[in-house]
């Protein structure tokens, strides 16, 4: 299939939401949205992960997901898996600011842990899609992440006996449909949480889960620094969109592969040609719903996992939790005093913190605790290619012309 | 694109029913002879070569239009079946570029019908062949200040996706037929009779008409099959990937090539594809819209066996009977039709290009 892109339109972005049911858990968000008065949400241990009734889970459902998650064959040129991004010892995750992209290509966001992702209602930073079985998609065919076609990719994996025999032992079809690509690596992720870290240990009654640093952490963390007032509830995160100030990324400055992609991504997420010309910084939220007070806002990540998906932020500008301490510390400004472009809608509940080198380590220690040890895999075996037709059968098709 | 395909069919369609009427007149076919002259933009012409040649053109950078239009081979695929895009095969045969201005309708199966401009994005987007996210190609093509002169030397603003599609048009224009010895008068004896074969006994010019030496209409020939479609995977994901996206019944069961059926899904069309244009055939080997057939001789064999075989074959293929010498003649006179091979600067973009792309300097300041 020809390469066609659309960009992302407000009123996908707003009927989805309204659509989410069957997707993924909207609770959080629900929560968050009405935690004005009420408080936010308190942090708590994490629950199973919402399954959506439309893409039940089923141990050989997950399998496939896994053995799909692992084959760059779901990608143009056959060299790109998800894993390829979403590398298992790089936190599931890529440890450079910027992820790795399409050969070619380099990204233009951070690439995020894979680990609890079952959990957000929306996937992505700016939150475009609703739901993992969309995400997944949406990145292996993206022109800087997998670029695959649907058409190329399905093909593929009806030349692969073993997928044709999974693929209809799972959902019960003659050939594999891209579809249900998606649906498995979809079930495959829902297996990756992480819901026994020493935090979750202490939310359910295990006093010595946390040190006793960490435990001053937690009470800065709900206190002093304020960072519940985004990062709450089980996931630690409101899913909610806020600018907290995060400067440009300098390397759109200096690197010419990845100013390609900076302007290649105004032109696919459906800029004005005037933001096309002018755009300096990644507008966030703005790409989706074209509000000026939504530029330089992202979506709340999740702190579960975090001590193994350095660097953060969505641009991966800052390489270590305590510089992250310190961003908040300063008020939302790096180390040069750098901040975000778009000033005017910096979240007012972003401040000078007035943190002492203590707290500061407390926190960090805290934060420590929202992960556990790192999730491993045994990466599988892929599938091998085998002609469809024995040269007898094209032999008789030919006489039979 | 549903509707992109539906106009690309009527226009097809029109272009088809027009040729009929032409030729439809028992005995007359539109004489062969030189092709008239056309005008190049040098600018852009130069422009369209550096282009052409320029792997980045490509998703992930690994091929250019020329790995498969190779200028040695007449701007054609040295193999029989296309390389295709990294990560897959192809199930045809690319053909040549050269005199591909002159053409009407493009592609073996005839799927585009409207101009060069259409053939240009239809090669760099398709998964199997170029897979580029023209947005991407154009990005790229901004953060090369070669191309953003040169798109300025060619009366471009500054370098885009659709001024690279019109530019590349202009160079194909360059590549045309260069004294072949039919165009300038200096056939061999042998070559002459060979022509008097080719509109008489042999019966060539009832498809192979006009200065191109092409009908441009689609018809079935018998030729076989290339098993190596269906026997390799990585052909035969691109054949399926191409068959399920335009829609063609049955096609994970499909052991054949449906050719122009593509175009109109109607039985009567399996197995028929456009004539291709004789010219440059000397360097353009393997034949045929998969590259079945090795050589010329073979190809002459092949017609005066009366085509292959298929049920669906043309009515105008019959055995011919030609003699030794006759086939010999013909060879001859194929021969004549090709020119001076296109492998000099004049066609060749020989430069390097940039192993990486530089930084924009002062960034922040300047508009994208």
């Amino acid at each position: 299939m020809r390469k066609m892109k659309f960009a992302p339109t407000l009123v996908a972005a707003a009927v989805s939401t309204v659509l989410l049911v069957g997707n993924t858990a909207l609770a959080g968000k629900q929560d968050a949205t009405k935690s004005e008065q009420a408080g936010p949400a308190p942090l708590a241990p994490l629950g199973p992960p919402p399954i959506p009734p439309d893409n039940l889970q089923s141990d050989a459902k997950a399998e496939l997901g896994k053995i799909l998650f692992f084959d760059p064959r779901i990608g143009g040129d056959a060299s790109t898996a998800c894993s390829s991004c979403h590398e298992p010892e790089q936190g599931w995750a890529w440890s450079e600011d910027l992820s790795r992209g399409y050969p070619g290509t380099v990204h233009w966001r951070n690439s995020q842990t894979i680990v609890n992702s079952a959990y957000y209602g929306r996937g992505f930073w700016a939150g475009s899609v609703p739901s993992l079985e969309k995400q997944a998609p949406a990145a292996a065919k993206g022109g800087v992440a997998g670029n695959g076609e649907d058409d190329i990719m399905e093909a593929r994996l009806a030349l692969i006996p073993e997928y044709r025999k999974r693929f209809k032992e799972v959902f019960g079809t003659q050939w594999p449909l891209i579809q249900d690509v998606w649906r498995a690596m979809a079930a495959y992720e829902r297996t990756l949480v992480q819901r026994d870290t020493p935090l979750d240990k202490y939310l359910q009654g295990d006093q010595a889960a946390l040190s006793e640093e960490q435990v001053r952490g937690k009470a800065l963390f709900e206190g002093k620094a304020g960072c519940i007032q985004c990062h709450n509830g089980a996931l630690a995160s409101d899913q909610d969109y806020h600018n907290i100030g995060v400067p440009a990324n300098k390397r759109w400055e200096e690197d010419g592969l990845a100013q390609i992609t900076f302007r290649f991504e105004q032109y696919a997420k459906g800029q004005t040609e005037e933001g096309y010309r002018t755009a300096k910084s990644d507008w966030g939220f703005y790409y989706r719903s074209k509000n000026k007070w939504d530029k330089g806002k992202f979506r709340t990540p999740s702190l579960r996992y975090t001590a193994h998906t350095a660097p953060y932020m969505h641009n991966g500008i800052l390489y270590t939790l305590e510089d992250v301490v310190e961003f908040y510390d300063r008020g939302g400004f790096d180390e040069e005093g750098r901040t975000t472009q778009f000033a005017e809608n910096k979240s007012k509940l972003i401040k000078p913190l007035g943190l002492t080198d203590e707290e500061k380590a407390d926190l960090v220690a805290f934060l420590e605790s929202f992960s556990g040890d790192p999730i491993t895999t045994e990466k599988p075996v892929l599938p091998e290619y085998a002609p469809l037709f024995t040269r007898a059968e094209l032999e008789a098709a030919q006489e039979a012309k | 694109m549903g509707v992109r395909v539906t106009n690309g069919r009527a226009l097809l369609a029109a272009v088809m029913g027009l040729g009929v009427a032409v030729s439809a007149q028992a005995g007359e076919y539109p004489d062969i002879g030189p092709l008239p002259a056309l005008k190049v933009d040098a600018a852009k012409a130069e422009l369209g070569k550096r282009l052409f040649f320029d792997k980045r053109l490509s998703g992930d950078a690994g091929i250019a239009c020329s790995t498969c239009h190779v200028p040695e081979n007449g701007f054609g695929s040295k193999e029989a079946l296309s390389p295709g895009y990294p990560g897959n095969g192809n199930f045809r045969n690319a053909q040549s570029v050269i005199n591909t201005a002159y053409k009407k309708v493009w592609l073996h199966d005839g799927r585009i019908g409207t101009d060069l401009n259409d053939v240009t994005r239809e090669m760099i987007t398709e998964d199997y062949i170029m897979n580029m996210d023209m947005r991407i190609m154009q990005e790229r093509l901004k953060q090369d200040p070669v191309y953003v002169e040169m798109f300025k030397a060619a009366g471009k603003n500054e370098p885009s996706n659709g001024g690279a599609r019109s530019i590349i048009p202009e160079y194909l224009k360059s590549l045309t037929s260069r004294n072949a010895p039919f165009d300038s008068g200096k056939m061999s004896a042998s070559a002459k009779s060979g022509m008097a074969l080719f509109k008489g006994k042999a019966g060539c010019i009832q498809c192979h008409n006009g200065p191109l030496l092409s009908d441009q209409k689609p018809h079935n020939t018998g030729v076989p099959e290339n098993f190596d479609v269906f026997l390799d995977p990585m052909n035969h994901q691109a054949f399926i990937a191409f068959a399920m996206f335009q829609g063609i019944p049955n096609y994970m069961n499909l052991k054949r090539d449906p050719g122009y059926l593509n175009i109109t899904l109607d039985p009567k069309d399996m197995g028929k594809f456009i004539t291709p244009s004789l010219r440059e055939l000397k360097y353009t080997a393997p034949y045929m819209h998969n590259g079945t057939i090795k050589m010329l001789a073979e190809v002459v064999e092949f017609y005066n066996q009366g085509g292959g075989k298929d049920s669906n074959k043309s009515p105008l293929l019959k055995p011919l009977q030609l003699s030794k010498a006759e086939k010999k003649d013909l060879v001859a006179f194929l021969e004549a039709l090709s020119g001076d091979q296109l492998t000099s600067d004049q066609y060749v973009w020989k430069g390097e290009y940039p192993a990486e792309y530089p930084a924009i300097d002062n960034w922040t300041q300047v508009r994208n």
